[in-house]
Order: C-alpha cells, then sequence, then structure tokens
C-alpha cells in the first residue's frame, strides 16, 4: 500500500513540474508570437515535432530526441523562407504546415504496433510523464528561458520594427532564427503535456488574454504565465478528479480565459470611457 | 573623405529597374532633402546606403565603408527612421522601451542598458520635446508624437548620418515643425541628416541641399539653384508652380 502510494504520488509529481514548465515556457514565447504574428508558424513547428516524435519511435531512439531535431530544422527552414519570400509568407507557412502534419501521418501509418504510443504526441498525456523526461524538460525549460531573459531586448525590437533593427546593425538574423529556434524547443517541451495539436492554444491564448490588460511586453509576459499556470493547473486537477483529458480542459480554459479578458480588457474599457466623454462633450457644446 | 559618394548607381528589382545612373555624394554635414513622388526609389536609395540591397551596377561608399561589405559596422553608425505606416501602432511597448531600442546597436546583444543609456534615451526624447512621455504606452500616442519617438529611437543612438522615411507623413503642423527643429540642431552638432519626403515644401526652408529624384537624379543642389518650375515638373511629371509668398517659395501642383 505504502509502495503504491508512493508510485502514485510520484507520477502526480512528475505531472505538475511539466504541467508548471510546459505554461512558464509557452506563454513566454507566445508573447513574442503572438505580437510578431507567428501563430501559425508555431502550429506547423509543432507538427514537425510530432512527425520527429513518431518517427523517434520507429527507428527506436528517445521521441524527445526526434521532436527535437525535427522542429529545429523545420523552425530554421520557416526562417530561411520568411527572409527570402516574406510577401507570400502565408501560403508557406501552409505549405510547411501541410509537410510536417503529411510527415507525421506518414510516420503514423507506419507503426501500427506503436500507435498507442504515438497517440500521447498527438493529444497529450501528462500523467504519463517519466523522471527521465521531466529531466530533459528542466533542460530545456532553462535553455528557453535564459536565452529569452538574455535576449529580451533584442527580441522587443526586431518584434516591434525588425526593418529598423536590421537597418541600425542588430544581427536580425540570429535573432529571428534564435526565436524561432525557442518556439521549436517550446513545442518539444508541450509535446507530451498538451499534445501537438492543442499546443497552439498554449502558445496564442494566454499570450492574447495578456494583451487585453498590457502595454509592455515585460507585463504581457508575466499575466500570459499567471493565464497559463491557471489553465494548466486547473487541467491538471480536472484529469486527476473527473478523469478527463487534462489537455483538453487546459485548451478550454485557455480560450475562455482569453474570451474573458476580452470582454474586460482594460483597453477597451478605455475605449469607451473616451466615447463616453465625447459624447458628453458633444451634448455639452450642442 | 566623402561622408556619402554614389556613382553611376543602377538598382532593379527583378527586371524592374528602380534607381539609374544616380550619382551624388556628401562633402560635409548638412541637411539634406530627397524629393520626388511615390514610386521614384527614395526608400530605395536609402536602403542602398544601409547597404540592405546592392546595386548591380555603380560604387557607394558611406564614411569611408562599403555597405555590401562592411554592413554592420556601417550601420551602427547610422540612425534610421522608417516610414511610420509599417509599425504596428497597437504595439506592447513603452516610449522608454522604443526609444532604447536605440542604444542596442552598439551593445553586446545580451548586455543590460546602463545610466549612460537611459540618458542618452531621455536626452534624445527631450530633443522632439517628448521628455514627459517616457513611462507613458507607445499606443496611446498620436501619430505625430509617435514619429517623435521613432525619431528620438534614432538619435539615441547617436548617428554620424540620420535617415528618415517620410518623417513628416501624417504629421500635423506643430509636431513638424518640432521635428524639423530638431533635426536642424542636429546638423549643427556635425550630423548629416537625409530626409525623404515627397512633399517638399515643410523641409524646403532649412535643406542645405535636395535632390529632385525620380529613378534618375533630375537635380541636386542647393535649393535656390535647383528648384525652378521646369525641373519640378520633370520630378513630379505634372505641371508644378512656385508660388512667392512674402519671401517664402511655395511649390503647388499646377
Ligand atoms: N521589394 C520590392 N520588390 C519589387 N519592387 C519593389 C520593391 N520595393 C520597391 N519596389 C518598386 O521600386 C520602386 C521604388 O520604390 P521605393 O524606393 O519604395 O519608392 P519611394 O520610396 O520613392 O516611394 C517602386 O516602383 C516600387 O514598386
Ligand atoms: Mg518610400
Amino acid at each position: 500500500m505504502g509502495t503504491f502510494n508512493f508510485f502514485l504520488y510520484s507520477f502526480l509529481i512528475n505531472a505538475l513540474i511539466a504541467t508548471l514548465l510546459t505554461s512558464l515556457t509557452t506563454s513566454a514565447v507566445g508573447v513574442f508570437v503572438v505580437q510578431k504574428k507567428m501563430s501559425t508558424m508555431g502550429a506547423a513547428v509543432a507538427h514537425s515535432s510530432l512527425a520527429g516524435a513518431i518517427l523517434a519511435l520507429l527507428l527506436k531512439i528517445n521521441p524527445l530526441l526526434g521532436a527535437f531535431i525535427l522542429s529545429i530544422l523545420f523552425s530554421f527552414l520557416i526562417s530561411y523562407i520568411g527572409k527570402k519570400e516574406e510577401g507570400r509568407m502565408d501560403v508557406m507557412l501552409g505549405l510547411v504546415f501541410g509537410l510536417s502534419t503529411a510527415l507525421a501521418v506518414l510516420f503514423l501509418s507506419l507503426t501500427s504496433t506503436y500507435s498507442v504510443s504515438a497517440w500521447q504526441y498527438i493529444i497529450g498525456d501528462v500523467l504519463s510523464v517519466t523522471i527521465d523526461e521531466i529531466n530533459i524538460l528542466l533542460t530545456l525549460t532553462f535553455t528557453t528561458l535564459l536565452l529569452i531573459t538574455l535576449l529580451f531586448k533584442g527580441f522587443k525590437f526586431i518584434v516591434f520594427d525588425e526593418e529598423t533593427a536590421e537597418a541600425m546593425g542588430l544581427r536580425t538574423d540570429l535573432l529571428r532564427y534564435t526565436l524561432t529556434m525557442i518556439v521549436a524547443i517550446v513545442t518539444v517541451i508541450s509535446l507530451k503535456v498538451v499534445g501537438s495539436i492543442l499546443t497552439i492554444i498554449l502558445l496564442v491564448a494566454p499570450a492574447a488574454s495578456a494583451y487585453e490588460f498590457s502595454h509592455s511586453f515585460e507585463k504581457a509576459v508575466i499575466l500570459a504565465e499567471l493565464f497559463a499556470l491557471t489553465s494548466g493547473l486547473t487541467g491538471l486537477i480536472a484529469s486527476i478528479y473527473l478523469n478527463v483529458s487534462a489537455s483538453a480542459i487546459t485548451g478550454i480554459i485557455a480560450v475562455f480565459t482569453y474570451f474573458l479578458s476580452y470582454i474586460f480588457s482594460t483597453k477597451r474599457r478605455k475605449c469607451k470611457c473616451i466615447v463616453k466623454q465625447i459624447r458628453v462633450i458633444k451634448e455639452k457644446t450642442l | 573623405m566623402n561622408i556619402v559618394k554614389v556613382e553611376n548607381v543602377y538598382v532593379a528589382y527583378g527586371p524592374f529597374i528602380a534607381l539609374e545612373d544616380v550619382t551624388w555624394s556628401i562633402k560635409k554635414p548638412l541637411f539634406l532633402s530627397v524629393i520626388g513622388p511615390n514610386g521614384a526609389g527614395k526608400t530605395t536609395l536609402l536602403r542602398v546606403l544601409l547597404g540592405l540591397i546592392k546595386p548591380f551596377v555603380g560604387k557607394v561608399e558611406v564614411l569611408g565603408l562599403d555597405p555590401s561589405k562592411k554592413a554592420l559596422k556601417l550601420r551602427r553608425r547610422i540612425g534610421y527612421v522608417p516610414q511610420r505606416e509599417r509599425i504596428d501602432p497597437a504595439a506592447l511597448v513603452l516610449v522608454k522601451d522604443v526609444v532604447l531600442m536605440g542604444r542596442l546597436p552598439k551593445k553586446k546583444p545580451i548586455a543590460f542598458f546602463t545610466k549612460e543609456d537611459v540618458e542618452k534615451a531621455r536626452e534624445a526624447l527631450k530633443l522632439v520635446d517628448m521628455d514627459n512621455f517616457w513611462d507613458k504606452p507607445f499606443s496611446h500616442l498620436s501619430g505625430g508624437q509617435q514619429q517623435r519617438v521613432l525619431i528620438a529611437r534614432a538619435i539615441a543612438s547617436q548617428p554620424e548620418i540620420l535617415l528618415l522615411d517620410e518623417p513628416l507623413a501624417g504629421v500635423d503642423i506643430a509636431s513638424e515643425g518640432r521635428i524639423l527643429q530638431a533635426l536642424k540642431n542636429l546638423v549643427s552638432e556635425g550630423v548629416t541628416v537625409v530626409i525623404v519626403t515627397h512633399n517638399l515644401n515643410p523641409s524646403l526652408k532649412l535643406s542645405d541641399e535636395v535632390i529632385l529624384l525620380n529613378r534618375k537624379v533630375v537635380a541636386a543642389g542647393p535649393p535656390q539653384k535647383v528648384l525652378n518650375e521646369e525641373t519640378l515638373t520633370k520630378t513630379f511629371m505634372r505641371e508644378m508652380k512656385i508660388l512667392r509668398l512674402e519671401k517664402e517659395k511655395v511649390i503647388v501642383e499646377g
């Protein structure tokens, strides 16, 4: 009985840590992704992570390693195309998205015996995260947060105004490649926690919610982290008590939070205030 | 040494020739206006100076450097103000964030901002009369105020050359005056200011030299020598008239 409890306890701890790490990283990167209008790119990279993980299952190597390699390759490909074909980015991303998904489906069709383990990378299975995987996630999270902290000012510049950043001598290529590489790493972190399909929600929803209440990147990142932690933990708790998918609940809560943020947005309320003031002024002058 | 030297430069986008046989130079710090209609190649000319586009024929030298070879080194000595419509007016930045960006090019990418950086940024903001807005969201400012912040960012980088792309577009008269005065003061401190515009009236008084550009250089030199109805009509490809109000020249469409 004692060992059983310890066993139960340890995989809950793993799930909790994995949820925390995923929420912290996706939401921080998400602020840059949303502001730079790269969310389609995030989805495309998430699916290349999936393709990498399933390919790794086929080759009997660590799925997270496979996800890491393929997602980094795809993120570099997208950065490269983004520079060359700026005007046609929309179409190019559609193609890259399609390619990564097609590869994932192809590898999946080759893994009949492993399809159960492949499935967890598609829809997430936070309760099956192992201690070895936690160690990998910790390393990746540390790398991600360190890079974001060190390069925060540069990222802010290229997200706000890449043209001037380049014109004034910043290494914009290096910054953009690093940012997309971070997106790739983050999709690996969240692969087993929320799965490749739902990663995009954690990248976009907390950042979009935070936007409604902030005027600076710094504040947006902090708020996005809070929103992401809330939805991540709610999902985890719901999955334990109600026996439903943690990733699904997390995604639903994250989007619901966005709708609430939209309604209670301090930015939009201010607009209403101004409209009211204008009306008052008009009435007075009439 | 010339500050800028452009010789027989041709630039093409695919089969389309945007600049044809452009030759001009800047020998000492001055206020220069590049004037021409939309599509004349004004932005292209700035991009050539920054080494963002390489001409397929011709020679370019800026501050003694070849922009296509020493791009980063050169760009860090140049301030750039983009056309404002390319910037998201609702971006998540404060005014101080924007101005401090001007300090980044000369720093290591991971270095923190020092006291000096903050001082220079504040000084630059003061020059465009926006120092009360340091902590304000960029998105709360009017178009003219945003433009002044973008100029302050370029000034904060302590450039030797300042390139401004249509800095007066969509700017009210009060901001216009402040911007031009701030730029003129920079010139007296030894900065070369190049401003690109399709409306020459506002900057006319302050310009030491003008270039009339429409794919080719139609005319270049001091404004009183270069600006006449013939050159202007040739540049804008429609009849232009010069009116005299008191002692000032005003240029209008004919
Ligand atoms: N990236 C580009 N690709 C193709 N054509 C371009 C590109 N940039 C500019 N052009 C063309 O080159 C000409 C000059 O452009 P530009 O230098 O932006 O003019 P201006 O700034 O004077 O309005 C225009 O006809 C424009 O359509
Ligand atoms: Mg232009």
